[in-house]
């Protein structure tokens, strides 16, 4: 279980991105994060595995207070984080094989890895993932020469190598188009009911939040404004987490 | 132009007085500010360097003209504020113009310029000429051309020697006996130089270039210290050329290609690691931030997500330097010992002109090929070819091909280690007289009458590099219309004269300045006149490159619609063309003048005068302290020009 207390987040410039975000993640949800771009979703997927480093507040996982672990020992919980980004980003340059293999490097020796050298269990791991995701025929070409949706398919595959507990998703369908984006969310939803992987998922689209997933918060210029099943969000909540000029718009 | 400021028409009388007890007072007084103190800078330099002129060098005849130009430009400091005054157009260029007149009459005399030696000595050029179109290479030895004994010197020979120790323990050869053995010429010694320099300096410079990196360092604790000094310590360590740490390195290791080597080394580490750096910084963040989210390690996040990202940038750069590299390896040798530069200097020396003139050819050979193969490589690394396989690839070693390259690259390696001599040893055993040495040039002299000196000499390298660039350029300009691909080529004859243009550009781009030195001083004599029209020599062949490449690149669009108004070729040119090219021009002229001031200050090693030969000179008569004066003058100058010449460029363009 996740359990986030009093999270504030300010940055060097004065930035306020969290006031004060306070929920909890049961094991095998599937929750959406909401809100505006700016509202505080990617500082707070961020702060959850400590790519940003929380100004105060307490993130306990599993009953580990991770805000008070030492960098090396943040590293050993990260194993256990996959994360999933809306720019996929992916090494370009590398091959496919390479950047679903480098969702191990929590794992293998550090000394090793530095040779691109990782165990025959892995590769057969990398591959096995690949086919999971569609994509076993494109293991060895670069990572560039694929599409959009291929990319954060990729993406998803290098998060599953870590043999996640949670996945962090920020805006992993933002970049794609409307049929693309239902593609990625059925693999997460996936991953989320087969294999019971924690899935947080930062969104914009309401329609998907309804089809997708299990919880809603909202945010808005850092603060929780809404909490709840998404079918709870009805036209007054939507204007509270979106303001008053937003329309409604529909994808497929 | 500030326009909201109503006309002052009734004080233009009170300005123009103001402007004549104190030039640019006037324009202070009408709010023009940066006018103002512009044409009081103006005022200021021009006086000092007209009286500057006239006490250093014995120039009775033109003391009036230049006193008269400056009253004029005065006068055109009066003028200016009165119509400034009075609302109506103010003559700039007529000021510019009267400014640049008594520039170029002060650099006319102080490089010492004598146009009648060209013609008056030209006999004794001749000769120099002559060994150019028949250099020393191949004899004619009982009707069959052979490579004649200085080709060996050049490129390299056979000679019989007695039998190495490890030939005689494989028992292939007698002990003492004689074998032919291979020895390598001055020219395969400079290849060496070039690539070991660059090979080591790119094992330096990688890890360097980490610690210059802010996105990296921010992310060690303490790192923003680290940073800001290796940054520090890089700029501090380009700026200083590679002749000059020649110089220094000698001191240390002496004479010989390991200096050479030592000497492109240090310079080249330096400004790759500025290069890679730069690169590292520049890197997409997001796959560091995937990689980070693995719970990979620091060296993890660097081997998974900043190298492979890093590499085509560093090999295209790295390319880049190898050929600075060879080019300057061809020179490092009047300094530092080695290498075909000190062939050079010896053959001079000993008045061999048919030898110097095969040096150079063969040193034109070697860039040309270098040049090429450097520009190939760095556009196929550029444009990037996708490597798509459907199964596995197979470790590298496992290829017959791969192992092959790596054995022939293993043997250049040893070589290229043999022939530049490299001993790290005498890193460690430096010569006794070292530390005194270096104590002696890190105590600058700034006495009065050195600092005078060393003052006069900079002055004169800065107007040498101005005059080579101004007569440079201006025979680059029509050159360049030649050397066009776009203008050239409608008939026969102009594709003739297009590759001969080309052709010419190449080869005579090929020779670093100080090659060309000999050439002059032969012709006009020892001093800056010489370095002139040597720097002069490689501006024309760099600037009409760069030039006619800037005219391939103009749009057309302009140059049809022109033609189709009837208009004829020169109105085409003087429409379509010059509109176009301009700014570009001035750009690259700005910028080269930056560059020859920094080859300027080496020019004198060869006889070419300026500061050079004044180093040169403290450093063979040991004055050391003086030395550190002149290493000083020069890291300013090229520091301050190189930052006014990115400023004047960026507001170009």
């Amino acid at each position: 279980m996740l359990k986030i207390e009093n999270l504030t987040k300010v940055y060097p410039n004065g930035t306020v991105a969290l006031r004060d975000v306070s929920f909890e993640v049961a094991d095998g949800e599937f929750l959406a994060v909401i809100g505006l771009s700016g509202s505080g979703k990617s500082t707070l997927l961020r702060c959850i595995n400590r790519l940003i480093e929380p100004t105060s507040g307490r993130i306990t996982w599993n009953g580990t207070d991770l805000t008070a672990l030492s960098q090396s020992e943040m590293r050993k919980v990260r194993r256990q984080m996959g994360m999933v980004f809306q720019q996929f980003n992916l090494v370009k340059r590398s091959s496919v094989m390479t950047n679903v293999l480098s969702g191990r490097l929590g794992y293998v020796s550090p000394y090793q890895s530095l040779f691109n050298y990782f165990s025959a269990d892995d590769h057969g791991r990398a591959l096995k993932n690949l086919e999971r995701l569609g994509l076993q025929d494109k293991a060895y070409v670069r990572a560039d020469s694929l599409s959009g949706g291929q990319q954060q398919r990729v993406g998803i595959a290098r998060a599953l190598m870590q043999e996640p507990k949670l996945i962090l998703a920020d805006e992993p369908v933002a970049s794609l188009d409307p049929v693309l984006s239902h593609s990625i969310l059925k693999y997460l939803e996936q991953m989320n009911k087969e294999d019971g992987i924690t899935v947080l998922c930062s969104l914009h689209f309401l329609d998907l939040v309804h089809r997708y997933s299990t919880r809603a918060i909202g945010l808005k210029e850092g603060r929780i404004v809404f909490q709840g099943l998404p079918q709870e969000i009805d036209d007054a909540q939507f204007k509270t987490i979106f303001g008053q000029e937003a329309e409604r718009v529909t994808i497929l | 132009m500030d326009t909201s400021s109503p006309p002052r028409s009734q004080n233009a009388l009170l300005a123009s007085v103001l402007s004549l007890l104190i030039p640019g007072a006037g324009q202070l007084y009408l709010r023009k500010h940066q006018r103002g103190l512009a044409i009081l800078a103006g005022v200021l330099v021009l006086a000092y360097l007209i009286n500057w002129t006239l006490k250093n060098f014995a120039l009775e005849e033109i003391a009036s003209w230049l006193w008269l130009l400056f009253a004029l430009f005065w006068a055109w400091n009066i003028l200016d504020a009165y119509r400034l005054a009075r609302g109506q157009t103010t003559y700039n260029r007529l000021g510019l113009l009267l400014a640049i007149v008594i520039i170029y009459v002060i650099g006319w005399c102080v490089t010492d310029i004598n146009l009648d030696r060209l013609v008056t000595r030209f006999q004794d050029v001749q000769v120099v000429f002559r060994a150019l179109v028949y250099p020393d290479l191949f004899t004619q030895e009982g009707g069959t051309w052979q490579p004649s004994e200085n080709f060996g010197d050049i490129i390299g020979k056979v000679v019989d020697r007695p039998a190495p120790d490890w030939l005689v323990q494989l028992g292939l050869a007698q002990k003492g006996a004689k074998v032919p053995t291979p020895v390598p010429g001055k020219m395969a010694e400079t290849i060496a130089i070039g690539l070991m320099a660059t090979f080591l300096a790119i094992i330096l410079a990688i890890p360097l270039s980490f610690f210059a990196a802010h996105n990296i360092m921010s992310r060690v604790p303490g790192g923003t210290v680290i940073y800001y000094a290796m940054r520090t310590f890089l700029n501090v360590v380009r700026s200083v050329d590679t002749i000059i740490w020649g110089l220094i390195i000698v001191v240390w290791v002496g004479l010989g290609s390991f200096a050479g080597t030592l000497a492109l080394t240090i310079h080249s580490v330096a400004a790759l690691g500025k290069l890679y750096s730069e690169e590292v910084e520049h890197i997409d963040p997001g796959p560091i931030e995937a990689i980070t989210a693995t719970g990979a390690n620091l060296l993890q996040i660097i081997r998974y997500a900043v190298i492979p990202q890093i590499v085509p940038p560093f090999l295209a750069y790295t390319l880049l330097r190898w050929d600075i590299n060879m080019r300057m390896a061809t020179v490092v040798g009047f300094v530092a010992g080695g290498g075909i530069g000190f062939f050079v200097i010896e053959t001079i020396r000993k008045g061999g002109y048919e030898q110097y003139a095969a040096a150079l050819w063969v040193v034109a050979i070697v860039i040309i090929v270098v040049d090429y193969v450097s520009a190939k490589w760095r556009a196929r690394i550029l444009t990037g070819e996708d490597k798509v396989s459907a199964e596995a690839p197979k470790p590298f070693y496992t290829s017959l091909r791969a192992l092959v390259w790596l054995a022939v690259l293993l043997l250049v390696f040893v070589l290229c280690w043999q022939l530049s001599e490299i001993d790290p040893r005498k890193l460690f055993e430096p010569a006794p007289t070292f530390v005194k040495v270096v104590r002696d040039f890190v105590t600058i002299d700034l006495s009065p009458d050195v600092f005078d000196t060393v003052l006069k000499q900079m002055l004169i390298t800065i107007f040498q590099a101005l005059l080579a660039t101004t007569l440079g350029g201006l025979v680059a300009v029509p050159f360049s219309f030649l050397a066009a691909r776009n203008l050239m080529g409608g008939n026969a004859l102009s594709l003739v004269l297009y590759y001969l243009a080309r052709g010419a550009l190449n080869v005579l781009r090929s020779i670093e300045a100080l090659l060309y030195v000999a050439i002059f001083v032969f012709w006009v004599g020892i001093g800056p006149f010489a370095g002139m029209l040597a720097l002069a020599i490689t501006t024309f062949a760099l600037i009409g490159k760069l030039f006619s490449e800037a005219i391939e690149n103009i749009d057309p669009g302009p140059l049809e619609a022109v033609a189709a108004t009837g208009a004829t070729g020169l109105q085409t040119i003087v429409y379509a063309i010059l509109p176009q090219i301009i700014p570009p021009f001035i750009s690259y002229l700005i910028y080269q003048w930056d560059i020859n001031i920094r080859i300027a200050t080496i020019v004198g090693f060869a006889g070419g005068g300026g500061v050079g030969l004044l180093l040169n000179t403290y450093f063979g008569m040991l004055q050391y302290h003086k030395a550190g004066t002149v290493v000083v003058a020069i890291v300013i100058v090229v520091a301050i020009m190189d930052f006014a010449s990115a400023k004047i460029r960026e507001r170009l363009v």
